[in-house]
């Protein structure tokens, strides 16, 4: 073990840590009660603005060979992340005044820091389920009633199954292989022994699960309604990204082929169209979010099936514009629809004329989330189905793209509510707060950004 | 300023006014920002029809820089003959659609004018775009303004009519997405390097059936645009909910997006596999012009008499585009801009009636030339130019079209294939039945007992004439005029010809000479 290795490769996760002890800290110290919002958002920008900067200067090492080691892409993963993560805390401040939730949401990024450079199933089975337990909390924080608590107990439940699933598969690989390290996952994918293959299958359903993709995809429709709404939109942006994000990594540049890549291909295909045909009936937003995060789950496996080299850029530039796109959804979300009992996607009429600028940054983000140029969205689902045709699977990318369409209706009718609807009577609940705003100017000026210039992201992931 | 950064500027002058409106306050204000900013775009896009050198093959005013430089995506636009009478008329059309709105337009009047903004910089954007991704970018973007357009400010069932010209329209380019990522995909595959160029892309050269899978994936696109029967319904839905500001755009320059398509891609892309389903295509053409006249002829809508016409003419435009023969094609550009100009102007003359007398029922009209003279004259010189006097541009367009159509099916008859020529003979039918619409709607509506709904009202004022002015100028200019414009068409129609007929992969020559003998 190398200390400076250990120092540097880590810095990320040393700052999240720090961030946790301080906020740990200042709730401890006598006084009156405090904050931990500015704490954890500084320590979680100089995490992501270390990330970047290690990733730019081109910095792979390895603190503890076999177990854990980083790469520039590994870098560049953790720093998307990380930067969705700083809207998604700027979304916490209404509903949560103490430490708690930023503590939490600190120690979720830590095990997602894990998990994007495991080296082992060890490493990564601790990163999972550091990343998974806060969220549990998360859930069950604000606590409103029956719902939340079901929610977070079906999360927890599924979650086990997950990690019961991936160790069970660990397990298999490790009996046919002898080896506990990521790549003995590659290994067995394509290997004649029905035993690691059986370990590869349970490896690959434990990440199925914990993305939401059909069929194990139950779990989180009621998850994302029973939480506050930070909560679902972590749910839905960090830990769904960090999940795809490590199943990249885990495949490496691992060539596809025969079962395996039907398997990658058809369970998300499923998700494509079962999500965006079930979105259409929701009547709750956040139902409706959850479904459309199992469609948009469905695309992000997709890019699994393009070639080695180019599958973290797509997912990267996938993750980061989805992520964007849903956060500015949920940070313009007046406050009234905000609430768990108002959370009917009928209440959104007449917005326009209530609050027009919440209703137009919802509007640029379901665009984006249909994927219609020239929002992010957009260039993000081009990319992954360019792979994927590159990669030689026309028939798939073909019947991805007509699963895309289907998405499209729903989208479109919370524009209709909002814009083409006469007004509801505004019940005078008070107005987000300007962190609100900020949040969500934060994420439109991302999206702009990766709008304007996709190309100068495409050629930094 | 140079030309090229000229033709920026045209692009990005709408986008410009957009943001301008932001923090607009008056709504008075608005609507001169609105008005000025289209007249600028109009004079601009004028002054580039001038430079245009129409003895030059190439593209002109070019722009071309690196966009999404790892995939060999550019920032290309440039104007050539195909697109340059197209981004005129569009540029024309802009500052009728906002003056037209003036009065129309109450409520949401910032928001309206930055969706009429958006769609005036998507669809200049799809014309001068030189580079498939950006073609598409402005494609698909296109929808999002006109959705908005139709479902705020449109009639009683506009949610309907928006969700489903959405939905229409949506479908044909997913598969046209597939379409353009597998084109591109093979490209690379041949030849190594990842390019979205038209210019590159014409090159390419796939296997027959593999043409013909994308051709129609593209043709999808493009027909639903058009519309070409039988993937018309989306549009009298549209243009009856649509408000007056909305059918003008559509009419006058969405529809020929669709046509334009066809001239800059779907054909020109696939030149084998167009040869192929040719005769299909021009059936499908004919079979619009005739069958959207009949659906004209029966219709007591004022508004829907119009959409069913706009369906017809445009078959004409598909006429010219296949018969592949050099006069057809100049007269398909031709009719491009004189039904975006007929078109526009009937539809704002129903709008201007409709302030009136809120009603679009055919029946509740009668006798207008006696209670409102001025607007008859203008009603009356549209219907003429509409089915095709001789000195209106639709006379160019339409006589155009039919002596290509009959020069291409001429020779194919002295060869044993008498099928064009009955086509053609047929698509002669139509204008008979064009006239016969036309002249029978214009004669209830404006001559017989005097009957206007809602009691006298009062004629033209001022900025309606104005810019029914506008409109009748442009039309007759086309009319007697029409050397100048097709001569700047003319290199372009050429090569269009002769990309779509030179032969790009061996098996199709093959299948050619099987038909020969």
């Amino acid at each position: 073990m190398n200390v400076r290795d250990l120092v540097v490769a880590m810095l990320p996760e040393h700052l999240l840590l720090a961030g946790i002890v301080v906020v740990i800290a200042r709730d401890l110290l006598p006084g009156k009660a405090r904050d931990g919002f500015v704490p954890a958002l500084a320590f979680l920008l100089l995490a992501a603005a270390a990330a970047v900067f290690l990733s730019l200067i081109w910095y792979q090492g390895s603190p503890f060979p076999g177990q854990l080691s980083v790469t520039p892409s590994d870098l560049m993963a953790k720093a998307v992340i990380l930067a969705l993560a700083v809207p998604v805390l700027m979304l916490t401040r209404d509903d949560f005044a103490d430490g708690r939730f930023p503590v939490l949401l600190l120690a979720s990024l830590y095990g997602i820091g894990l998990i994007l450079s495991a080296d082992s199933f060890l490493t990564l089975f601790v990163g999972l389920e550091l990343m998974s337990l806060p969220v549990y909390a998360l859930v069950v924080l604000a606590f409103r009633g029956p719902p939340s608590a079901e929610a977070a107990l079906k999360y927890l439940v599924l979650g086990g199954v997950a990690s019961a699933t991936l160790l069970m598969g660990a397990a298999l690989i490790f009996g046919a292989g002898g080896s506990l390290s990521t790549a003995a996952f590659v290994a067995a994918l394509g290997s004649p022994d029905a035993m690691a293959v059986a370990g590869a299958m349970l490896v690959l359903a434990a990440f199925f699960l914990k993305a939401a993709i059909v069929p194990f995809h139950a779990w989180a429709p009621d998850a994302y309604e029973g939480a506050s709404v930070p909560a679902t939109a972590f749910m839905a942006v960090i830990v769904k990204g960090g999940v795809l994000l490590a199943a990249v990594r885990l495949f490496a540049q691992a060539p596809l082929g025969g079962p395996v890549a039907d398997l990658v291909a058809i369970l998300p295909l499923a998700s494509i169209v079962w999500g965006n045909l079930a979105a259409m009936r929701q009547s709750s937003f956040r139902r409706m979010i959850a479904y459309s995060s199992i469609a948009h789950a469905g695309y992000l496996f997709y890019a699994l099936l393009g070639e080695g080299a180019g599958r973290m850029q797509a997912m990267l530039f996938y993750v980061l514009a989805y992520g964007v796109m849903n956060v500015l959804a949920f940070a313009a979300l007046p406050r009234r629809e905000r609430d768990a009992d108002a959370d009917r996607i009928d209440s959104l009429r007449g917005l326009y004329s209530r609050a027009p600028f919440a209703s137009l940054m919802i509007a640029v983000a379901m665009l984006s989330l249909a994927g219609i140029p020239p929002l992010p969205g957009f260039v993000a689902k081009f990319l992954i189905f360019k792979n994927v045709m590159a990669a030689g699977y026309t028939l798939y990318a073909v019947l991805g793209l007509v699963g895309s369409y289907l998405g499209i209706y729903f989208y479109l009718r919370v524009i209709q509510l909002m814009f083409m609807s006469a007004d509801v009577v505004d019940d005078g609940r008070g107005a987000p707060r300007r962190l609100m705003r900020s949040a969500s100017l934060l994420s439109l000026g991302a999206a702009l950004a990766l709008m304007i210039f996709p190309g100068w992201f495409i050629a930094l992931f | 300023m140079s030309d090229a950064g000229l033709l920026n500027l045209v692009l990005f002058l709408p986008a410009i006014g957009a943001a301008l409106l932001v923090p607009m306050r008056d709504e008075g204000r608005m609507r001169a920002l609105s008005l000025v900013a289209m007249l600028v775009q109009f004079a601009l896009a004028a002054t580039l029809y001038q430079r245009f050198d129409a003895a030059d093959a190439g593209l002109q005013f070019e722009t071309r820089l690196p966009w999404i430089a790892d995939w060999g995506v550019y920032y290309h636009i440039g104007l050539d003959g195909m697109n340059v009478l197209l981004v005129l008329l569009t540029a024309f059309l802009g500052p009728l659609v906002v003056a037209g709105a003036f009065t129309a337009i109450t409520k949401d009047v910032k928001l309206f004018y930055a969706m009429v903004f958006a769609i005036q910089f998507t669809m200049v954007g799809a014309l001068v775009a030189q580079d498939l991704f950006l073609f598409y970018l402005f494609w698909e973007a296109m929808m999002i303004p006109m959705f908005l357009i139709i479902g705020i400010w449109g009639g009683e069932r506009r949610v309907y009519a928006t969700l489903k010209f959405v939905l229409y329209t949506a479908f044909g380019s997913i598969l046209m997405l597939a379409a353009v990522i597998y084109l591109v995909v093979a490209l690379s595959g041949a030849t190594g390097a990842t390019s979205f160029a038209f210019a590159d892309l014409y090159k390419s050269t796939l296997p027959l059936p593999v043409q013909t899978v994308l051709l129609a994936a593209f043709a999808l696109s493009f027909a639903i645009k058009v519309p070409v029967v039988p993937l018309h319904t989306w549009l009298p839905d549209a243009h009856v909910e649509a408000p007056t500001a909305g059918s003008v755009i559509l009419a006058g320059v969405l529809l020929k997006m669709g046509t334009y398509g066809f001239m800059k891609l779907g054909f020109p892309l696939f030149p084998d596999a167009t040869r192929l389903v040719a005769p299909i295509v021009m059936a499908l053409a004919v079979l619009s012009i005739v069958y959207g006249a009949c659906l004209a002829l029966v219709q007591t809508d004022i508004k829907k008499i119009i959409a069913y016409s706009s369906i017809s003419h445009l078959g004409y435009v598909m006429l010219g585009l296949i018969s592949l023969d050099l006069i057809g094609i100049q007269g398909a550009i031709v009719q491009m801009v004189s039904h975006g100009l007929t078109a526009a102007g009937l539809f704002l003359m129903v709008g201007m009636i409709y302030e009136r007398c809120h009603t679009r029922d055919l029946a509740a009209y009668g006798g207008l030339a006696k209670a409102l003279p001025v607007y008859s004259v203008f009603f009356m010189i549209l219907t003429l130019a509409s089915i095709g006097l001789p000195t209106t541009s639709g006379f160019t367009g339409e006589f155009l079209v039919l002596l290509g159509a009959f020069g291409a099916s001429w020779q194919a008859a002295a060869q044993g294939d008498t099928l064009r020529l009955a086509l053609a003979v047929a698509a002669v039918g139509g204008v008979v039945l064009g006239a016969l619409y036309m002249l029978s709607f214009a004669g209830r509506f404006l001559f017989g007992a005097v009957k206007v709904p809602h009691g006298t009202q009062a004629d033209l004022g001022f900025r309606e004439s104005a810019i029914l002015v506008a409109i009748v100028v442009a039309i007759f200019w086309l009319g007697l005029f029409p050397a100048e414009p097709l001569r700047k068409t003319e290199l372009a129609a050429k090569a269009y010809q002769q990309l779509v007929m030179t032969a790009r992969v061996p098996d199709a020559a093959k299948l050619a000479r099987e038909e020969r003998r």
